[in-house]
């Protein structure tokens, strides 16, 4: 048997899920609590836990789709647990492929030696420990200086408020900016005809930076379907007052949109559908490092 | 009150902090007892300050960043269970925008915890569920190479189209400035730019342009 897919793997992975959920369970338990003292309605928080939970779905087989990515190098037991705690894509394939680096390998083969596998892990899990490293110290200092900055512009309410959604809107609006236009990069290792990484005299890997992602007519699109699904949806709602859809108008807007995503990709033609700002697979550079 | 709660917020939070890392850190140490293999010191030495160089500067500008838009709950839960930006931040914001709260105010501070450990059991359950069901059989592939590939391929666009039409009808005016900059930002100064920096700057350009319309009285 593949030791990362072993009992024991999968046992370690089912004792972080047990965590993860005993975490969120004891703040939903005890923000619930909070919200009947607070005398908010349970019609709201109703909603709030339902239409949070359809919201979820797609991103999460999203993510769940992400795990298969790393699974081939890795197993999937460990990229499950990874993307399970603090993990995002990004980071663990950065971070396994710094790993591998050390013994020229790539991320495009099985690992199959134990030391290299047990060093991914640590690699991964003590890259990632920052943030929990520094919240104790200054999650209370900043929630207390917001805190009060909230309160002073109870003052001048509307202020207040728009000031509120002006942040909330900047950072929505970094999104949307990106899937407008933007692309993304990934640097990994050239390989000789024997698939070994190749080291220059130095001890470097000569490493390519390729063009992985980019915003183009589909994202454009998809944005846009998103967009008008939402602001049909919510004139709906208000003008037949449809109280109890309007929580699910957003993740109805977000299933309509990728549901187009499919569409477009069978009935527009190839060229239109591939059509992005900047050429996947384009290499930028190679370099030693 | 408003004191009594957020602290006792602050003490759950870094309990179940303390246990998360102790947990995260007997990860590595279970899977090298159960191999008998140990990482090469020479080799931990070579990788970490490279990952560390890159991650532990990004989690001190997240770490700012998010606190004050989730709120100490959603923020303790979010930094545990991760995939923040492209979930549990979306997720918390919705809650806060459809049930009329602020976050840091009581109020928003359990409407945004209710959201994001409800979006955290989602997850968790959800990915669970799929490695342990199809993970075996390779028919996870589906996800990435099937008939349904494009749908979460474009997840991003369709959920933050859907938030950003959320706040068109109420705020228009006000995504003018963090539209225009965060656009032309990409199209000529960096187009690989993280929506993790950028919104820095988009954030900025919204909070100028709430005091200009504010000022020529137009909000």
């Amino acid at each position: 048997m593949d030791f990362k897919e072993s009992p024991f793997m999968y046992a370690i992975a089912l004792f972080v899920v047990a965590f993860v959920i005993s975490q969120s369970v004891f703040f939903l338990v005890k923000s619930l609590k909070k919200a009947k003292e607070l005398g908010i309605p349970k019609e709201t928080l109703k909603t709030t836990m339902v239409s949070s939970a359809v919201f979820t779905v797609a991103p999460a087989i999203s993510i769940l789709a992400t795990v298969i990515v790393l699974a081939n190098a890795l197993g999937i037991v460990l990229p499950w647990i990874r993307l399970t705690v603090i993990g995002n894509l990004a980071y663990e394939t950065t971070a396994a492929q710094t790993a591998l680096d050390f013994w020229g390998e790539s991320l495009k083969h099985s690992v199959g030696d134990t030391q290299q596998f047990a060093t991914i892990a640590w690699a991964m899990t003590l890259g990632s420990i920052a943030p929990l490293i520094l919240l104790p110290f200054l999650c209370k200092k900043l929630q207390k200086k917001i805190g009060a900055t909230v309160n002073k512009s109870e003052k001048s309410k509307k202020f207040g408020d728009a000031i509120s959604a002006a942040a909330f809107i900047g950072i929505v609006m970094a999104f949307v900016s990106r899937e407008i236009y933007s692309y993304t990069v990934q640097k990994t290792n050239v390989l000789d005809a024997a698939g070994n990484s190749i080291v220059n005299e130095a001890g470097q890997i000569l490493k390519v930076k390729t063009i992985t992602g980019s915003a183009g007519l589909m994202s454009i699109l998809v944005l846009v379907c998103a967009i008008v699904f939402m602001l049909i949806l919510d004139i709906i709602c208000k003008k037949f007052k449809l109280t109890k859809l309007e929580p699910f108008a957003m993740p109805i807007a977000m299933f309509a949109a990728m549901g187009m995503a499919v569409l477009f990709t069978y009935v527009l033609p190839e060229n239109l559908v591939n059509h992005t700002w900047f050429e996947i697979g384009t290499e930028l550079a190679k370099i030693y490092e | 009150m408003q004191k009594d709660y957020f602290d006792r917020v602050h003490k759950w939070g870094i309990l179940w902090n303390i246990g998360a890392l102790l947990t995260l850190l007997c990860i590595p140490v279970a899977i090298c007892s159960y191999l008998n293999a140990w990482p090469e010191i020479d080799a931990l030495l070579s990788i970490m300050p490279k990952l560390m160089g890159l991650y532990w500067l990004t989690a001190i500008v997240e770490v700012i960043t998010y606190v004050p838009l989730l709120g100490p709950g959603g923020a303790y839960l979010s930094f545990v269970t991760g995939n923040i930006t492209n979930l549990k931040l979306p997720c918390g914001l919705k809650a806060m925008e459809q049930a009329k709260v602020r976050a840091n105010t009581e109020e928003g501070e359990v409407i945004s915890t209710i959201a994001i450990s409800i979006s955290a059991i989602t997850t968790t359950v959800i990915i669970a569920v799929g490695v342990l069901a199809f993970g075996a059989t390779g028919s996870l592939q589906l996800l990435t190479e099937g008939t349904l590939a494009p749908a979460f391929e474009y997840v991003l666009p369709a959920l933050f189209g859907a938030l950003a039409a959320g706040y068109i009808l109420k705020h228009w005016k006000v995504m003018i400035a963090p539209f225009v900059v965060g656009v032309l930002f990409l199209a000529f100064v960096d187009p690989t730019m993280g929506a993790g920096t950028l919104m820095f700057i988009t954030i900025v350009a919204a909070v100028i342009g709430v005091l200009i319309l504010n000022k020529a009285n137009k909000l």
